[in-house]
């Protein structure tokens, strides 16, 4: 079992991974980043196959990363945190082998993960989240079709749509269940000031537009995928055109022949490991659910450790990147035991800082949750992939008097597979809130407990994998 | 290069991921759930669990995060995870 100190851990290798290891590095802190996946950038900036070229986006990517090396912060890939002991001991598993990490101070910068919502069929195989379309196509040059159907919400759906595209697949449809233009409409003057302040965001949103635009795949908003069909796998799809409260209006129901339907609707942070080192979190819809709660300085409730990107909020990258070099500094100096203040942020800082909230606000009045969908959720649709409960085993459970998302986990088992409620508990948390009866609006997350992730109990026992 | 899976030799690029390769071939789905069903890749990121395979002898290795190499031996169940 190898076991090493460092001053600073950073969990996570995307924007804010890097950009922590960097400043920390820089800063003298002996720093180590430890990342999932085999190569850094996280989902943003996943890296071409063979590691070269791509877009100016991934070289971008790969920019940050040989910056947080050259500046002296170690890499260690294909590797997850499975506990946390002993204060800021943090028990790590790569290739099946064990070890731990002494730290002095941790930023985690472990990200999110998409929001996924029940539908008829979801399980079968051949329906992927978008963002995971968007991995294949990145990392391994793998575009699924032939013919893709998308839908949920976000603008994470026109930019995996014209990427899909461009590639060489039919995007059958683009479905975002939110009215855009009318909620954007609702305030227009705020919502152009905002938009001003993202030209990033705003070319994408552009160039995403041209290649749906130029292979006639159009974006409809208002509509939704209802239900899934096939066989073994995805053959067909249901869509159907939504109401005012997003709920699918009977009678507008048509199917389209398909290979397979990507699904996304928001981001969700990853909580898990904060829940581990005792942070306290707080429920926040308008940044994805559960989040850490934070000082200006990235900071949490915990002394010497400290959060960075998707992970504290969904922000998107460029924000990611900015905490990401807030927390690396503040980290390295908690590590040599020093303080950081909060004067020692830039004026350009607090400016961008700022600039992201404001974006944040927009993105909840445009992509809200299209809480309608739950009632697609039929009895036998399955709402717990891992453990196949379904929507009755649910509703029985709070028939039964289950008033917690904790107590539905307890006498259903919904949350306690492999993925440990990272798909399931959103929804979860969304049925036990609407489920009539006093004391259920109960938001906190599914309580973390180690192993993080399956890990072999040949690794625990000290025998070879 | 190849990799074995089932026995059988499987086409994959040097970069690929075991999920990819089997997509590559227009394989969708290599487990079955606790109901029998069939499942394949659903997040793509190694949040969702649903893609494990047995890597090499070692089981529950997620097929979307492990890159392949030359000779690696895949096996695919049913009914277990």
């Amino acid at each position: 079992m190898t076991g090493n100190s460092y001053d600073v851990a950073v969990i996570g290798a995307g924007p804010a991974g890097l950009s922590a290891a960097r400043t920390a590095a820089a800063a003298g802190a002996r720093t180590i980043c430890v990342d999932r996946y085999a190569a850094p950038g996280g989902q943003y900036y996943r890296q071409p196959a063979d590691g070269t070229g791509g877009t100016a986006t991934q070289r971008h990517g790969r920019a940050l990363a040989d910056a947080a090396w050259a500046a002296g912060a170690e890499y260690l890939p294909s590797t997850n945190v499975w506990s946390v002991s002993g204060g800021l001991r943090l028990e790590i598993i790569g290739d099946g082998r064990r070890g731990v990490i002494d730290c002095r101070a941790i930023v985690v910068a472990s990200g999110a993960h998409e929001r996924v919502a029940p539908f008829p069929g979801w399980t079968l195989p051949g329906v992927f989240t978008a963002g995971g379309l968007q991995a294949l196509l990145k990392s391994c040059d793998l575009a699924v079709g032939p013919r893709v159907v998308l839908a949920g919400t976000g603008p994470l759906l026109p930019v995996v749509a014209a990427s899909l595209a461009r590639h060489g697949v039919r995007v059958s449809a683009v479905l975002e269940a939110n009215r855009l233009l009318r909620r954007a409409l609702r305030r227009p003057l705020p919502t152009l000031i905002t938009l001003s302040g993202q030209p990033g965001r705003l070319a994408e949103a552009a160039r995403a537009s041209v290649s749906l635009g130029v292979r006639r795949s159009r974006l409809r908003t208002g509509w939704a995928v209802v239900a899934a069909h096939g066989q073994a796998q995805v053959q067909a799809a249901t869509i159907a055109r939504l109401d005012a409260r997003s709920r699918p209006i009977p009678g507008t129901e048509r199917m389209i022949e398909c290979d397979a339907i990507g699904i996304h609707f928001g981001l969700v942070p990853a909580t898990d490991l904060y829940q581990l080192l005792g942070a306290a979190l707080e429920y926040r819809p308008d940044l994805g659910g559960q989040v850490p709660v934070l000082s200006a300085t990235m900071q949490t409730s915990v002394p010497g450790v400290f959060g960075a990107g998707d992970g504290t909020g969904v922000g998107g990258a460029q924000l990611a990147t900015l905490q990401g070099e807030i927390a690396g500094q503040a980290a390295a100096a908690c590590a040599g035991g020093t303080g950081f203040p909060v004067g020692a942020l830039t004026g350009r800082k607090r400016r961008a800082l700022a600039n992201a909230a404001r974006f944040r606000g927009l993105y909840g009045e445009l992509y809200g949750l299209p809480a309608g969908l739950d009632e697609l959720i039929d009895a036998s649709t399955l709402i717990c992939r891992c453990e196949n409960v379904s929507r009755a085993d649910i509703d029985q459970a709070l028939a039964r008097g289950a008033r917690t998302a904790a107590s539905v986990k307890s006498l259903s088992r919904c949350g306690m597979g492999s993925c440990q409620g990272a798909m399931c508990g959103p929804v979860l948390a969304s049925l036990v809130a609407a489920h009539p009866g006093e004391g259920r609006d109960q938001r906190g997350p599914l309580t973390a407990r180690p192993p993080l992730q399956p890990i072999p109990i040949a690794s625990l026992l000290g025998e070879a994998p | 290069m190849e990799l074995i899976v089932d026995g059988q030799p499987v086409p994959a690029r040097p970069s690929d991921t075991v999920g990819a390769a089997l997509l590559r071939t227009g394989r969708l789905h290599w487990r079955r759930d606790l109901a029998g069903s069939p499942r394949g890749m659903f997040c793509g990121i190694g949040t969702c669990f649903d893609c494990t395979l047995t890597v090499d002898g070692n089981p529950g290795v997620r097929a979307c995060l492990t890159r392949v190499h030359p000779g690696m031996s895949v096996e695919t169940s049913d009914g277990s995870r």
